[in-house]
């Protein structure tokens, strides 16, 4: 196992080697004016201002030369400056990850958490009106567009029915926790600030809801299906037999064998947060990477459109790893080589 | 049927409800007695630098951080005192003579004629995107500690509006050149001080920056040391609120107490009754633009074509489809209430002879291709309002053909000559109409002269217009609004731009919030604003 973790580490830098090489080429032949994020508007057509602003950011040079740069770059650690907020990508994406990641982590949690129970309770009642209502609030979280859902629930419980606060990560007026892991809810906890922390949590709540939601229904479906099959199997005939209750048989049986289908999804499922948590970001103000990236990918800024790539096939490729080790975990007939 | 509750869960579902009560628990924080004023916004910071930045949002930090040496009046009109208490001008506006205040920076050093000197030339030799400003600077000179002399190399009147712009912020010329920024010839290339202006500032004006993270939040902090009347308050905080709907919200909310983008319809929404909005006229507007240039356009797009498509446009209904009556209707490419626009007469819709003018040219059956940003300014969606260019030019046998473009697309293909027709918008730098003909007049190497032409001037230049323009910079006051008219006239008849919209604008706060207006050259002067 560890032989098998620390080859799929190795191999990782390769791998994002090439998609950086991908993004950059990808970035650099996309139709568009690559002065999008640089230059405004009104001065696109003054000679004297682009000029001075390609020589600064070294867009006066050849592809390949601009290629090796960025490479090099790539190599020593420096990801470039944003075109568009004119800091270095390595610290935009240190200041917004950790906010993506709380709200991405939270909904995977929410989501997981309700699918779960939702499809236990589905196939432990198939067929009743249990069944129906769970499956039904799963099939409505996954079919409502985020940014519709997000927007309505964010008027019913934050100003017409005022439960929730509003927009971002924290009141404006409110001072953020000292920061050690940019995770507001661990920062404000390592701070010993309960209040901030319970603050931090009714932010976060129906963002991280709103977006677990929109996941919800798949793994309801997958846990319902997977369970229903296993329950028709020799071995919970087997132990029913043997006088095992319906509820022993659903946990202590048949559950880790549905496990592993539903590993698969949760691997996706993160996939589709992190995309996910665009539109949810960008309805709750959420200052995340999501926000970031499409902000990039539309003014062409291409440090910024490199950086994100990167981050993001780290997070793939770690959450795949993840993904098969939890498989050899959930099933000890299935071995990693 | 019966339903056994403790199957069901309902334990562990209470459990998650109380849960959710208590996350509930915090509220935003009451407003009423913060000393921090929230502002609700879409940033559009392309930059903190006052030589490099240019944008809505740089426009009133730059006001409240960086001060000018004039800045414009309440009535949106006059030009007044700022760090400079008077001025001359010589005769043929060639030189302009300003004394400064006994003022101080941040710091608590003073406001001297080398800051002025260093802020304008590096303004001019950074060639940065509001470098025009200083465009036909000739000399700066400090005559004495006090007083700064100023040279251009030809009339121009409107010198004067054009260092009331945020853009022309006094720096703090010591603590910037410690910092990297560099006043001289080689700024273009050897300055390298953006990064430092991204996290600090360096001006004399009631705030100072306190921390930026883009696209998220400006903070600025009240300038303790500032030499006029204090700020009310002490601090303000910008927070990223991306569209007019979520920015509504947070102002009902009290999570903001100012939100600067509500569209007159989300306005309409919005029932708390501690919010007040109020619908002003800006001096914005939103134009389409002809390109006779495109590719194939050249026999086609000609004055006459141009002239009948103008009569094709149902005005009054293009206010209603796109800011339902929120707006005012402009005849020239020089918003309402500027100098030369109080006689022009905007255009009306005429489809006969719209009709007619295009038979006689042989275009009746005219098939047309219009390349605009996908995207929402002012409140107006160019969707829509392209739709509605689309049914106006179907009346008169006209078929427009609409190409949503991502900006990045739009501006690459623009200079290509992709399409003969293209929306755009424009908001003002300062107060003044010379800016409008610097960008739109036909004049051979202007902005608009480009777009329109594509390497073909001679399709769109308009010989007049250069003489014309020249007196108005030559002139002042009635003169020279006299001039300006003159020039509108000459552009109006160009029909290469054709206002559509000039979109009214709300200012939406909370009810206990005083002291918010619109500004011609600094869109929101933070340091008028006080809570009741």
């Amino acid at each position: 196992m560890l032989r098998y973790i620390v080859r799929r580490l190795i191999g990782i830098p390769f791998l994002l080697l090439g998609v950086a090489s991908v993004a950059f080429l990808l970035s650099q032949t996309t139709k568009g004016d690559p002065l999008a994020a640089l230059v405004p508007e009104r001065m696109m057509s003054n000679t004297e201002v682009v000029n001075a602003v390609k020589a600064e950011w070294g867009l006066d040079r050849s592809l390949p030369v601009r290629y090796f740069i960025y490479i090099g770059n790539l190599l020593q650690g420096d990801l470039g400056t944003s075109f568009a907020t004119r800091r270095p990508v390595a610290t935009d994406i240190a200041e917004r990850l950790p906010a993506t990641l709380e709200l991405v982590i939270s909904a995977m949690i929410i989501g997981t958490v309700m699918g779960f129970s939702l499809g236990l309770l589905s196939a432990r009642f198939r067929n009743t009106v249990t069944d129906g209502s769970a499956r039904m609030f799963a099939l409505v979280g996954s079919s409502l567009p985020i940014f519709w859902s997000g927007l309505i629930l964010l008027y019913l419980l934050s100003v017409r029915f005022p439960i929730v606060p509003g927009t971002g990560r924290l009141p404006p007026r409110t001072t953020p926790p000292p920061e050690v892991t940019g995770f507001y809810t661990i920062d404000s906890l390592l701070a010993g600030n309960i209040p901030l922390f319970l603050e931090v949590l009714s932010h976060l709540a129906l963002p991280a809801f709103v977006l677990g939601w929109a996941v919800t229904g798949i793994i309801t479906r997958l846990v319902r299906s997977s369970l229903i099959e296993g329950l028709s199997q020799d071995y919970a005939r087997t132990a029913r037999a043997k006088g095992a209750p319906e509820r022993v048989v659903l946990i202590h049986h048949v559950l880790r064998n549905a496990l592993i289908p539903v590993l698969t999804v949760l691997g996706f499922t993160f996939a589709y947060l992190i995309t996910g948590a665009v539109l949810t970001e960008s309805i709750f103000s959420w200052p995340g990477i999501g926000s970031y990236t499409v902000r990039a990918a539309a003014s062409l800024d291409y440090p910024a459109i490199g950086g994100v790539t990167i981050v993001g096939s780290v997070a793939f490729l770690m959450a795949n790893l993840i993904t098969d080790i939890a498989y050899a975990w959930a099933n000890p007939r299935i071995k990693v080589h | 049927m019966t339903i056994n509750i403790r199957r069901l869960g309902v334990r562990p579902l209470a459990a998650l409800l109380l849960a959710g009560s208590v996350l509930s628990a915090p509220l935003p924080a009451a407003a009423e007695d913060s000393d921090t004023l929230v502002i609700g916004r879409s940033m559009d910071v392309n930059s903190l630098d006052p030589a490099r930045a240019f944008c809505d949002t740089c426009q009133f930090y730059l006001t409240a951080v960086y001060e000018t040496l004039i800045t414009l009046g309440e009535d949106n009109k006059s030009l007044v005192p700022n760090l400079a208490e008077s001025w001359e001008v010589n005769d043929d506006f060639t030189e302009f003579t300003f004394h400064l205040k006994d003022a101080a920076f941040a710091d608590g050093s003073p406001v001297e004629a080398s800051d002025v000197v260093w802020t304008f030339e590096r303004l001019k030799n950074l060639k940065g995107s509001p470098s025009f400003l200083m465009d036909g600077l000739v000399s700066a000179e400090a005559v004495d500690p006090r007083t700064i002399k100023i040279t251009v190399e030809a009339p121009n009147s409107e010198f004067l509006n054009k260092v009331s712009a945020p853009y022309t912020g006094i720096v703090n010329a010591e603590v910037a050149k410690a910092a990297g920024a560099i006043g001289d010839e080689t700024a273009a290339e050897a300055d390298k001080a953006e990064s430092w202006f991204m996290e600090n500032s360096a001006g004399s004006g009631p705030f100072a920056l306190a921390g930026y993270s883009p696209e998220a939040e400006l903070r600025l902090a009240r300038n303790d040391a500032y030499w006029g009347e204090a700020p009310a308050f002490s601090e303000i905080v910008v927070t990223q609120i991306q569209d007019a709907v979520s920015q509504a919200q947070a102002l009902e909310t009290g999570q903001v107490d100012i939100a600067m983008q509500i569209d007159p319809d989300t306005a309409k929404s919005i029932r708390s009754p501690d919010v007040v909005t109020e619908v002003v006229p800006s001096f914005n507007f939103v134009y389409i633009g002809f390109i006779p240039g495109a590719k194939g356009m050249a026999d086609v797009l000609t004055p006459d074509v141009r002239e009948a498509l103008a009569l094709a446009v149902d005005y009054d209904g293009m206010l209603d489809f796109t800011v339902g009556g929120n707006g005012k209707k402009q005849a020239a490419p020089i918003p309402n209430g500027f100098p030369g626009t109080a006689g022009l007469t905007p255009r009306s819709q005429d489809i006969e002879k719209a009709k007619e003018m295009l038979a006689a040219a042989g275009a009746s059956d005219l098939k047309l291709v219009a390349g605009y940003p996908n995207d929402n300014v002012y409140g107006v969606d160019f969707n829509i309002m392209m739709q509605k260019l689309q049914q106006d030019f179907k009346a008169v046998g006209v078929e427009l053909e609409l190409k949503p473009l991502t900006w990045a697309v739009w501006r690459e293909e623009l200079g290509t000559g992709e399409w003969p027709i293209t929306a755009v918008y424009y908001a003002p730098d300062y107060f003044g109409s010379g800016q409008y003909a610097a960008y739109f007049a036909m004049v051979d190497g202007y902005p608009w002269t480009k777009r329109a032409s594509v390497g073909k001037p001679e399709l769109v230049v308009n010989a007049a217009e250069t003489g014309i323009y020249a007196k108005a910079l030559a002139s002042s006051g009635e003169a020279a609004d006299a001039a300006y008219a003159e020039l509108a006239d000459e552009m109006m008849k160009d029909t290469i731009i054709l206002p559509l919209v000039s979109p009214d604008l709300v200012l939406a706060h909370r009810s206990d919030i005083e002291g918010v207006r619109y500004s011609a050259c600094c869109n929101l002067p933070l340091a008028e604003i006080k809570r009741k």
